[in-house]
């Protein structure tokens, strides 16, 4: 939904689309922001870096706000709301970055921030083998909004705590339930960036993490087991809880927890696998989405989350998955968590191929990675968490393209004889290359003879990646293709967090390693 | 170059002021922390990007009667404080009753805390953080290595104050420096770290070298098969997997049936001995070595505990709610813990095996079952087959699923010294451990 300047004239306070001419012209647009001490910080920011002998700088001016409801069982046990809000600059001086950050968002903070940036630089260029090189950039005047209909910041606690107790109140009176939790989180980020380049853009984001879990317990064996709504979270405002079935399905998701702590303990071995789209995005994000990441192909995250098996020699020349399959990334799709008008370096985002027909076709670059494969334009892929944290490069939502047929998860059942359906994400692991992984899920089927025959417990599957994507044979259709994603995409050191999502038609998969993961040892 | 220091005692009178005149019939408990990050990261033997952060923060938790909600920022001026005590005491209102809310804490004894804070730590500079990246690397020769690695550190005072009069400060430093080798060719990985709340400790030429040592020992790995095998952990390994046990050792959990932790027919586990008697896990208060805060997050007095004595389970972690309802004293959220060390020598670990494993760090370790804590994780940057009670060659990486019950069950050994580890849990000491029929259920071809 792009909205326009009429809208915000009428009181609607969007940005979406808007394109200014000027600098002038942004306090008309803005609303939010008329302050004109901003401009002065910012000012003062640049024109320090420039001052101390910086080739490069931008700053980022971020408001960060959340409120977060939690219900455990038949009461709200938290509800909180913080802020934080400050600046961070970021420099390029003798050739290599520098970086710092202040809460005091005022002329004089800004400006010893861009000194202190230029001195950690200079500090750390004689450690460098070539300086940072940024790929080119058209300075944008532009502002960008989450496009939504509730500002959920705005909505009565009293509507979202009466939600999260109907929830909760809904669980319990599932016979066999014993314990439920329901939370609501809302995430706004606001903010301002402005660069050397001329680039000044201001953006809005807010994000939304609605959920519940049902716990059923045998106490007599001391078993339990859980289940969580599939429900993912969103780029939205309150209308996407407003119009979810949350509510409705109360019941069947805590009849589903009851059905799985009775069910019988999957038979290890080699079998079909299909995957609903709420199973399957998070296997597209671990394995499809980190291992494209470009500097961690050329070892630039080693030392915590670790690197990849492709490596720039296999670009353009691998089969990295059945050539049915295609996979993009993209900042662009709505309600995406990644999605946004512009990265953290001032790109406007796109969406581009990352695996064509199979083949790995891309990566997902920043200004300065570009370079590093001789390519003459950033992807657009530069994020930092907060004002306090340096940019670097984070994961745009990457999906899978549903496949030409209209085929949906009855079909890949009916085509089954001997088979396991997961629905809902469980565990996760993958290796620091991103071969190894092992998933778990929140309800697992048996199907024989191209039917559900019963609930089983104690699944994971277990492949490597390009084995994996390659043993794909049936592939739904966009009929059922569905978004899932996560706040909480950990990468870096200090670590930052990433919101990202992952969208995915069903899917099925011909022989795979099913685990079971019943030890037995340790219970009882 | 610093900005001037935050005056934090102003900030709490002023936040617990504006609290009493706002609410006057509410009770409320206010946090301060004023900090200072700063890192280095380097990877491709060279510098990759750096930081220098101060950062105040208040929080405020404003109850009124059974009503309670919280809210923090990082705006520290006399507007802000008063705007974010009153979206508290706003969200507070609004919010449904809570019977499980705990009036603010009144004042406590504290133990005496070992000295935390460093001044060299809280002062260290970019020359300085350069020049250690530059020892660590092993520049400018890097014996052909590709280093990668990370350098922080930070200083921290923390105030808490409630309306029921309680006052404590605690002011701490650290230090962290982690380091990866890679070999040339990419089929070799070290990895070595140091932690410690003074900089002093951490050596960057030792944490190198033993990097660098590691990945060109694991060069060209050879096949090893899947299987049950004797590991011996060190003790990053050790660190990671005992964290999913400790993380389940709350009591309300095991009391209400969802945790490992629970007694099947009901109750918890407290009194059983589930491991041998060379396992002994507490939280020391006022360990030099460990130099934590001496209360937890509410500002309740943390004691010594002894989770976990000679094998059998002594506590589990009550909350203050939990403890009033099952009529036991509450523990808090213990700040370190400590798992003592045996007799052995790092070398006595590896003479005992006939045929075995030895494993440097794990890598995204996961919850599995947490019913029997089965946990899934893969092994990384060093794994070596032992045979005949000597290291013999390097091997392939391995997909795990194992839980810490029974790494803790078939441990046979542990090393008389113990070691702080890094990591994203509590902070911890450990020993390295010898442990039998450890699961190392596939091949990870990762490097």
């Amino acid at each position: 939904m792009q909205l326009t300047r009429r809208g915000v004239l009428k009181g609607t306070g969007a940005l979406a689309g808007i394109a200014l001419a000027s600098r002038a012209g942004l306090a008309d647009a803005r609303g939010l922001l008329t302050d004109p001490l901003l401009e002065e910080v910012i000012d003062r920011a640049l024109g320090a870096a420039k001052k101390a002998g910086a080739t490069y700088a931008d700053i980022r001016i971020v408001r960060r706000r959340s409120e977060a409801l939690f219900a455990r069982d038949d009461h709200i046990a938290n509800v909180s709301g913080d802020e934080g809000y400050g600046l961070g600059v970021r420099v390029i001086a003798g050739g290599a970055w520098g970086f710092s950050a202040a809460s005091q968002v005022v002329p004089a903070a800004a400006e010893r921030a861009a000194q202190l940036a230029v001195e950690i630089a200079r500090a750390n260029a004689p450690l460098l083998q070539r300086p940072v090189q940024l790929a080119p950039v058209k300075a944008a005047v532009d502002a960008w909004q989450t496009p939504l209909e509730r500002n959920p910041f705005k909505i009565p606690l009293s509507e979202k705590s009466d939600l999260l107790l109907a929830l909760t109140g809904a669980l319990l009176k599932v016979p066999g339930i014993q314990h439920c939790f329901s939370w609501f989180q809302a995430l706004g980020e606001w903010k301002l960036f402005a660069s050397s380049d001329g680039s000044h853009i201001e953006q809005d984001l807010i994000r939304i993490r609605p959920g519940y879990r049902a716990t059923a317990i045998d106490t007599a064996s001391g078993e339990f087991a859980s289940r969580d709504h599939d429900l993912s979270p969103a780029q939205a405002g309150w209308e996407y809880v407003a119009r979810s079935t949350l509510l409705a399905d109360a019941p069947r998701v805590g009849e589903e927890a009851v059905q799985k702590l009775k069910s019988p303990s999957v038979t290890p071995g080699k079998k079909h696998l299909i995957l609903a789209p709420s199973n399957l995005w998070l296997t597209i994000h671990e394995s499809v989405g980190h291992p494209t990441e470009l500097d961690r192909a050329l070892g630039y995250e080693a030392n915590y989350a670790g690197t990849s098996f492709l490596t720039t020699d296999k670009l353009n020349k691998i089969q990295f998955a059945a050539p049915q399959l295609s996979f993009y990334a993209d900042k662009t799709t709505p309600t995406g968590l990644a999605t946004c008008g512009y990265d953290d370096d001032g790109v406007k985002t796109q969406k581009w191929d990352i695996i064509r027909n199979g083949r790995f076709v891309s990566y997902q670059t920043t200004r300065e990675q570009a370079g590093w494969i001789n390519e003459s334009s950033s992807r657009g892929c530069s994020y930092a968490q907060d004002f306090r944290s340096f940019p670097f490069q984070r994961m745009p939502n990457v999906s899978l393209e549903p496949g030409p047929k209209d085929l949906g998860l009855k079909d890949l059942i009916a085509a089954t004889d001997d088979g396991i359906l997961i629905r809902g994400d469980g565990s996760y692991s993958i290796d620091h290359q991103r071969y190894n992984f092992q998933f778990g899920g929140q309800m697992f089927y048996e199907v024989k003879g191209g039917k559900v025959t019963r609930t089983l417990r104690d699944v994971a599957y277990q492949s490597s990646t390009p084995d994996f994507w390659r043993s794909c044979d049936l592939l739904g259709g966009a009929r059922e293709w569905e978004m899932g994603g996560s706040f909480f995409d950990g990468k870096g050191e200090p670590t930052q967090v990433n919101a990202v999502s992952h969208g995915c038609p069903p899917a099925r998969f011909a022989q795979i390693n099913i685990l079971n993961t019943n030890t037995g040892k340790g219970r009882g | 170059m610093k900005p001037d220091a935050p005056n934090l005692k102003g900030a709490l009178d002023a936040a617990l002021a504006a609290a009493k005149r706002l609410a006057p019939a509410g009770a409320a408990l206010v946090r301060l922390e004023s900090r200072r990050d700063a890192n280095l990261r380097f990877a491709r033997n060279e510098v990759t990007s750096s930081g220098d952060v101060d950062e105040t923060t208040l929080s405020v938790e404003i109850t009124l009667g059974q009503r309670h909600a919280s809210s923090d920022t990082n705006q520290l001026d006399p507007a802000s404080i008063e705007a974010t005590v009153n979206r508290a005491i706003g969200m507070a209102q609004v919010a449904p009753e809570d019977p499980e809310v705990m009036p603010p804490l009144g004042p406590q004894h504290y133990l005496k805390a070992a000295p935390a804070s460093d001044a060299p730590t809280a002062a260290l500079d970019a020359a300085t953080r350069a020049k250690m990246a530059r020892e660590a690397m092993g520049l400018p020769s890097g014996e052909g290595l590709q280093m990668a690695g990370y350098l922080e550190h930070f200083s921290s005072r923390q105030l808490l104050g409630t309306s029921a009069g309680l006052r404590a400060e605690h002011q701490h430093t650290g230090a962290n420096l982690s380091v990866t080798a890679r070999t040339a060719d990419g089929t070799g990985s070290g990895w070595a770290a140091n932690v410690s709340h003074r900089i002093a400790d951490v050596d960057p030429v030792k944490v190198g070298a033993v990097a660098r040592d590691k990945a060109l020992k694991s060069a060209k790995p050879t096949k090893l098969d899947p299987g049950r095998y004797t590991v011996v952990l060190e003790p990053a390994a050790v660190a990671e997997l005992l964290s999913f046990m400790l993380f389940a050792m709350e009591a309300r959990e095991a009391d209400e049936g969802q945790s490992f932790f629970a007694k099947p027919g009901g109750g918890n586990k407290i009194g059983e001995q589930l491991f041998g008697p060379h396992v002994t896990i507490s939280s020391p208060v006022g360990d030099p070595l460990l130099p934590l805060r001496p209360f937890d997050e509410d500002g309740l007095a943390l004691s010594p505990t002894t989770w976990i004595d000679k094998g059998v389970v002594k506590a589990l972690s009550y909350s203050r709610y939990w403890a009033k309802k099952q009529g036991k004293t509450p523990t808090g959220f213990p700040s370190s813990v400590l798992m003592a060390g045996g007799t052995a020598t790092t070398e006595d670990l590896v003479k005992g095996v006939k045929k075995g494993v030895l494993i440097t760090r794990f890598w995204y370790c996961q919850s599995v079952d947490p019913e029997t804590l089965l946990t899934t994780g893969l092994t990384r940057d060093g794994v070596f087959l032992i045979e005949d009670g000597a290291v013999t060659r390097p091997v392939n990486n391995f997909r795990w699923n194992e839980s810490p019950i029974q790494m803790l069950k078939n441990a046979d050994a542990l090393t008389r010294e113990t070691y702080r580890v890094a990591g994203d849990f509590l902070p911890v000491r450990v020993p390295a451990l010898r442990t039998n029929e450890f699961n190392l259920a596939s091949i990870s071809d990762a490097v």
